[in-house]
C-alpha cells in the first residue's frame, strides 16, 4: 500500500513538473492576440486620462497616496 | 471467475508514459538558425492563387510572419518592401504569412501601407505552429538550399542596418 502512495506521489509531481507546459495549450498564442492588442482591451486605454485620475487620487487620498508613492496628504500637489 | 489484479507498478509506469507524450505533444519547439526550413504554403491573403516557398528556391528569402493588429508591423513592412527593392529579385525575396482571423482587416491594412511582395493568408495558424512562432512579428532570413539562418523576433527601425547586411552577407555569399 506504501508502494503505491509513492508511486501516485510520484506521478502527481511528474504531473506538477510539466503543468506549465501542458498549460501551452490553453495559453493564447503569440499570433492569437488579437482581441487582446485592441486599444479597449488595455488596462489604461487613454494613457493621459488614467495618468490624470492617478494625479486626483494621489492628491485627494491624503496619507494614502494615491497609487503607493511616499507622502501626500497636504492637497498641494 | 477470475479477476485481473492490477500491477501498480506497470500502471505507473503507464501513466508517466502518458505525461510524457502528453508533455512532448503540447511542446513546439521553435526553429533555430542553421534548421533547414519547414515547408510555407498556402493561399495568397489577395485571392491570386496558391504561394509556396519552394518556388523560390535558389533565392534567398526573408519570411516574415506579421498581422493587422500588429503595432511593430506597421513599421516592418515598409521596411521589408525597401529590402524587396533594394536587392536583385534573382537573388532576393520577401515573403510574408499573414496570421489576421479576417483577411478584410489585413487588407484594409495593406491599403494603407501598400508592398510589392506577397502574404499567405493562414486564419488557422498552421505555420506558426510550424515555426515556433514567439512573438509578433517574426521573420526568418532564409538561405538558397532553404537553411534558417537567422531568425528575427519583434522589429524596431534601428533593426534595419543589422538585417540589410545580414541579407547582403548572404546573397555575397552565395548561399
Amino acid at each position: 500500500m506504501l508502494r503505491l502512495v509513492a508511486l501516485a506521489a510520484l506521478c502527481a509531481s511528474c504531473a506538477g513538473l510539466m503543468g506549465c507546459s501542458t498549460m501551452e495549450m490553453f495559453q493564447v498564442r503569440p499570433w492569437e492576440r488579437e482581441a487582446l492588442a485592441r486599444r479597449d482591451m488595455a488596462w489604461d486605454p487613454d494613457p493621459l486620462e488614467a495618468q490624470l485620475q492617478s494625479h486626483i487620487h494621489f492628491a485627494k487620498e491624503a496619507s494614502l497616496a494615491g497609487s503607493g508613492a511616499g507622502g501626500g496628504g497636504c492637497g498641494c500637489n | 471467475m477470475r479477476t485481473r489484479i492490477p500491477n501498480p507498478r506497470a500502471s505507473a509506469v503507464r501513466a508517466l508514459t502518458l505525461l510524457a507524450v502528453l508533455a512532448l505533444a503540447v511542446t513546439a519547439d521553435a526553429v533555430q538558425s542553421g534548421q533547414k526550413s519547414p515547408a510555407v504554403a498556402g493561399a495568397r491573403l489577395d485571392g491570386q492563387g496558391q504561394l509556396s516557398l519552394a518556388e523560390l528556391k535558389g533565392k534567398v528569402v526573408y519570411l516574415d510572419f506579421w498581422a493587422s493588429w500588429c503595432k511593430p508591423c506597421a513599421l516592418s513592412l515598409p521596411a521589408l518592401d525597401a529590402f524587396r527593392k533594394e536587392f536583385p529579385s534573382k537573388d532576393f525575396a520577401v515573403l510574408a504569412v499573414n496570421v489576421d482571423r479576417d483577411p478584410a482587416l489585413a487588407k484594409a491594412f495593406l491599403s494603407r501601407r501598400p508592398v510589392g511582395y506577397p502574404s499567405v493568408f493562414d486564419a488557422k495558424g498552421e505555420l506558426p505552429v510550424r515555426f515556433g512562432v514567439e512573438t509578433m512579428p517574426t521573420s526568418f532570413l532564409i538561405d538558397r538550399d532553404g537553411v534558417i539562418r537567422r531568425v528575427h523576433r519583434g522589429f524596431r527601425k534601428e533593426d534595419v542596418p543589422e538585417l540589410r547586411s545580414a541579407i547582403q552577407e548572404l546573397i555575397r555569399s552565395g548561399r
